[in-house]
């Protein structure tokens, strides 16, 4: 699996580019590595006129969580244009590990 | 968000500012200013550990948690600091209860929905202010007060830390030890609220300890190495973490010598440690609480330097000179409100266009 489809895709095909490269866009401020690198987008949902994400944090008890949730949002919502809903859902099942970081991500933090 | 959450958000904050307006004035007055801030003075530790961090901590778990009805802990705690002020009545003695124990319920909340080591250590750290301020109300010493207070913090920043060492491979003996070392400081916190003298050993040696374990194994050390706001975040950490180091050896030297000690401690954490975190933090935590957009620039290492350089003036030749010591005072003052001023001058509102994270965001390499 390729680091830009590191997550579940469903629905339309000529979508999955904008979404991936819109959420490639949000980026942990303290880790200066974003949520697709950090293994944080659990998966995507994406219809003509709806596309929903289901993201999770590493810490229920971090207050960025709402910036990332925003920014996330506000990227789709730039990149998928007016007539798309957009929808970002935190969800905390499965918990995140480590071992669902991207290559880059593994590197940049001394795993590889 | 609706315009009263952020009101309340924005409202809840500024409230914690004039905790540390108090504390700070409070602060000066002690050191021989010409402030007539007699209560301030007099509760400087509680307004700075309580009033000024417990709050914003609340307020930042609230936020984490998602719950408007989470604001209580850190309205009460805000409220609670207001009201001392005025001298201890008895509804400051109940807010001052109220606000850890109600920073715990949501601490428990967000163990239950993550039950993790970090979460779970939260609820500690909060139990730690619980007792604190229950010996405070309780009319005890600050000295005994201070390392359950201490605790709070420390363990708070220490379970945030140990959660983004997650991130990191480390070594399968960091987390046995990090228990060990959080063992060592609550058991030195209640160790010396019976017997202060060895208390203050083991609760010194176990923060110079926790010192040791965050500059070996904190995500710091390799985020130094990108660029912009996570470079400058790493940089505060790792400056935190050599006074945290020397807070801890200069407590476990209380019991030994006459005040200079205490006052290396008490401002070696107070400032030097938990400053530092907050200088780090407040560029990421702030505009998610008050919904703006801070853009990072290099003028926020001026504060930084300024108060990592007072301070070293204040607890290096101020231990001998009166004078050196106020002048460390005063600049660790002007360094605080300096941060302020540079965190305010950094602000956009959120709803103007930004440039595209991808375009500004600092990276690896």
């Amino acid at each position: 699996m390729s680091e830009r489809e590191s997550f579940p895709y469903t629905g339309l095909a000529e979508l999955r580019d904008p979404v991936t490269a819109a959420l490639h866009r949000v980026v942990d401020p303290e880790m200066s590595l974003d949520i697709v690198e950090l293994g944080l987008v659990y998966g995507v949902e994406a219809q003509a006129r709806a596309v929903k994400v289901r993201i999770t944090m590493t810490s229920a008890a971090c207050p960025v969580t709402e910036l990332i949730v925003d920014e996330a949002t506000s990227e789709l919502a730039r990149a998928l244009g007016p007539g798309v809903e957009v929808g970002v859902e935190v969800v905390w099942e499965p918990p995140w590990d480590p071992g669902r970081m991207s290559g880059r991500a593994r590197d940049a933090l001394g795993w590889e | 968000m609706s315009p009263g959450l952020r009101a309340a958000r924005t409202a809840l904050l500024l409230l914690g500012a004039a905790s540390l307006a108090a504390g700070v004035s409070g602060g000066l007055a002690r050191v021989g200013f010409p402030l007539a801030v007699p209560a301030s003075a007099a509760f400087h530790g509680a307004l700075m550990t309580g009033g000024f961090l417990g709050t914003v901590i609340s307020l930042e778990r609230a936020i984490a948690l998602g719950s408007p009805l989470a604001l209580a802990a850190p309205l009460a705690s805000g409220l609670a600091a207001l009201c001392l002020l005025f001298g201890i009545s008895p509804l400051a003695q109940w807010l001052l209860v109220a606000a850890p124990l109600l920073l715990a319920a949501a601490s428990v909340a967000i163990a239950r929905r993550q039950p993790q080591a970090h979460t779970v250590l939260l609820v500690v750290a909060s139990g730690a202010w619980v007792v604190g301020n229950a010996l405070f109300v309780h009319g005890a010493p600050v000295d005994a007060c201070a390392p359950w207070w201490f605790a709070f913090l420390v363990l708070t920043i220490a379970a945030e830390r140990l959660e983004m060492t997650r991130l990191m491979k480390r070594r399968a003996v960091a987390k046995p030890l990090f228990y060990v070392v959080a063992a060592a400081l609550l058991a030195g916190a209640a160790l010396a609220t019976f017997r202060p003298a060895p208390g203050a050993v083991v609760f010194g040696i176990a923060l110079a300890a926790m010192a040791l374990w965050l500059a070996t194994f904190d995500i710091a050390r390799r985020t130094v190495r990108s660029a912009g706001l996570a470079r400058y975040a790493a940089v505060s950490l790792l400056a935190g973490y050599a006074w945290l180091a020397l807070g801890g050896l200069a407590w476990a030297a209380t019991p030994f010598a006459a005040s200079a000690p205490r006052d290396v401690a008490m401002h070696a954490l107070g400032l030097g440690f938990v400053f530092s975190m907050i200088f780090a933090h407040a560029p990421i935590i702030v505009p998610v609480v008050v919904r703006v957009i801070v853009r990072f620039t290099r003028a926020f290492y001026v504060p930084l330097v300024l108060l990592h350089a007072s301070l070293v003036l204040r607890l290096g030749p101020g231990l001998l000179d009166a004078d050196a010591r106020r002048w460390g005072a005063l600049l660790n003052a002007a360094a605080i409100a300096l941060f302020v001023a540079t965190l305010l001058a950094s602000m956009a509102r959120r709803e103007t266009p930004a440039p595209s994270p991808a375009e500004d965001a600092p990276r690896y390499g």
